[in-house]
């Protein structure tokens, strides 16, 4: 296994948790909260997988003019409560290398919890609140979270013709090994999809401030929302059309497909100037 | 990851029958619906989290309930005379972008199947698969035989329909078969089994759509109920086959009347015994019929 992941320093952790977040999600949800994470907390990646047994390498793939190679890193600091991983999906070997993350945490951190972080796609409007859902593999902790703002009430079944998400995989493989894990969930809206939904990425940070007692101000978050929510409503006033999109959607109606993607185009070119990087 | 047996049953000497799916699923029908008829048991599995991706989740009320991975069963039955073990793969372990199994993962999972052969005594194990051929669709489908040693093909030529890769035009005596139901013959010999695998011929023009092919399914179980010297009721592939027959009656219909007539012409030739497919005829459907099918998908 250690040739598989490089270490370069050793944190001297108690029992961290883990969150797992990918890098292909919607609205960029896995992506922007452990990089937040990362950010808040000094983290300093310590260890990485080796990619080659886990992803196409035939060439490179570009986003935005830039190379984009898969990094698929822990991080956390020295005694900290948190490791971070941050990946793009594995092409193939997957439960090799969910297995690797695992083996990870729990041979060299010490972890004692897993975190997975996921969005799914919601027909509903960008102005309601989002929820956070949370699929537990144990029991207990699923108990312990009773006094947490999260809905733990999921039934799903994997519709036909679809296949389970690798957070669930995740999640499961971590029952194996008989580490308690939550897989939290944020619906967001449609046309953020491809767009930041700061508003989303809030609700997981608030939660794991809660969970951990970070501590961190979510302020600046806070302030992305505004204003998200600010150029939103301008292009609301300057388009009657994307207004009358999003007021039916505020409604619990419907958008027919034409009428979804251009609310969907309307929305990215709006957002296109208020990335985060 | 490894093989899990449930129950330890007392076998003698017993053929091991395997299925995976593949062209026309002609080998999965083939072995699951004998494996129904002889009423087999399941008795263990092939742990599949190493070798594919789950298939299906269950959560209720927020907990995880079950992840469900495509299916490695095994299976026996004690018949008068002989015992069987059947194995079922409800999906092959491709490698990365490709179709079939190869590589590693394949070459793993036919280590692990054949150590059950092994640990059961059993001495001859069976594949089967699709031949794809230069036939037509309302002709019965021969079974083409290919073993791991010449004393069994002197065995196979015993049986009606069956033939040998070096009885067909212009394959000069070479051939190959692609994924599970080639490599694990081919491993089986290496391993010291006698091994046999048992192809339906499905038409050219059929081979790349997506439709099952139980008439070629329905001759490979003729041939293994005459090899195993057991009674099947053939009504299940009768059924099926006429369901599907309907089906592509229909597509046949709307093939440009050029191939149709090419098809046609070989219907003639094979009835009349006369050998005038060319290469050339072949090539010439193939590439016309993969333009037909991809004009359709682009359709719908």
């Amino acid at each position: 296994m250690k040739e598989l992941v490089k270490f370069s320093w050793q944190p001297e952790l108690k029992s961290p948790s883990l969150v797992v977040g990918w890098s292909v999600d919607a609205g960029k949800l896995g992506e922007k909260v452990t990089g937040y994470l990362n950010q808040k907390l000094t983290h300093r990646s310590f260890a990485e997988i080796e990619p080659a047994e886990f992803f196409p390498l035939g060439g490179v793939a570009i986003e935005n003019d830039l190379f984009q190679f898969p990094e698929s890193r822990f991080y956390s600091r020295p005694g900290g409560d948190l490791v971070v991983f941050r990946s793009p999906p594995p092409g193939y070997e997957w439960y090799k290398f969910l297995d690797l993350i695992l083996d990870t945490a729990q041979r060299y951190c010490h972890g004692k919890e897993l975190y997975t972080i996921g969005s799914m796609i919601s027909p509903g409007a960008h102005t309601t609140p989002r929820e956070l859902i949370g699929v537990f593999n144990s029991p207990e902790l699923r108990k312990a979270f009773s006094r947490y703002d999260l809905d733990r009430e999921l039934n799903y079944e994997t519709p036909p013709g679809h296949r389970p998400t690798l957070n669930s995989l995740l999640l499961w493989a971590a029952r194996r090994r008989n580490i308690p894990g939550v897989s939290l969930w944020v619906p967001i809206p449609f046309y953020l999809v491809t767009v930041d939904d700061a508003r989303a990425q809030r609700r997981v940070l608030e939660f794991f401030n809660q969970r951990f007692d970070l501590r961190i101000d979510l302020g600046d978050l806070d302030e992305e929302v505004r204003l998200q929510n600010e150029k939103i409503s301008r292009l609301r006033g300057s388009s009657p059309e994307i207004d009358r999109y999003i007021t039916r959607l505020e409604s619990n109606l419907r958008l027919s497909e034409e009428e979804n993607e251009k609310l969907v185009m309307g929305i990215e070119e709006c957002l296109q100037g208020n990335q985060q990087t | 990851m490894g093989i899990r047996l449930f129950e330890e049953p007392e076998l003698r000497k017993p053929d091991m029958i395997l299925g995976w799916p593949g062209i026309g699923n002609i080998g999965i029908i083939a072995v699951d619906t004998l494996r129904g008829q002889v009423q087999a048991r399941e008795f263990g599995e092939i742990e599949s989290w190493d070798f594919f991706y789950p298939k299906g989740l269950k959560v209720k009320a927020g907990l995880l309930e079950e992840l469900e991975f495509p299916g490695n069963k095994f299976y026996y039955q004690r018949l008068k005379g002989k015992d069987l073990i059947f194995f079922i793969g409800e999906e092959q372990p491709t490698a990365p972008g490709r179709t079939y199994a190869e590589g590693r993962k394949a070459y793993q999972m036919a280590n692990l199947v054949l150590d059950v052969a092994g640990r059961f005594g059993c001495q001859r194990v069976y594949t089967s698969g699709a031949a794809v051929a230069l036939t037509h669709h309302t002709l019965k489908p021969g079974v083409w035989t290919v073993a791991s040693r010449e004393g069994l093909i002197e065995e196979m030529k015993g049986y009606s329909n069956t033939v040998l890769m070096s009885e067909i035009e212009g394959r000069g005596n070479q051939g190959s078969i692609s994924g599970l139901n080639g490599l694990l013959p081919g491993l089986a010999k290496k391993r010291g089994f006698d091994a046999i695998c048992l192809m339906g011929e499905i038409p050219d023009y059929l081979s790349q759509s997506p439709l099952p092919y139980p008439r070629a399914a329905k001759a490979v179980v003729e041939v293994l109920a005459g090899i195993l010297g057991i009674g099947v009721d053939f009504t299940p592939f009768d059924t099926m086959a006429t369901q599907i027959d309907t089906v592509i009656d229909s597509l046949y219909e709307k093939f440009p009347p050029e191939i149709k007539e090419r098809i046609e012409q070989r219907k003639s030739a094979i009835q009349a015994k006369v050998e005038t497919i060319t290469e050339e005829d072949e090539t010439w459907i193939k590439e016309h019929i993969d333009e037909f099918f991809k004009k359709k998908s682009g359709n719908e």
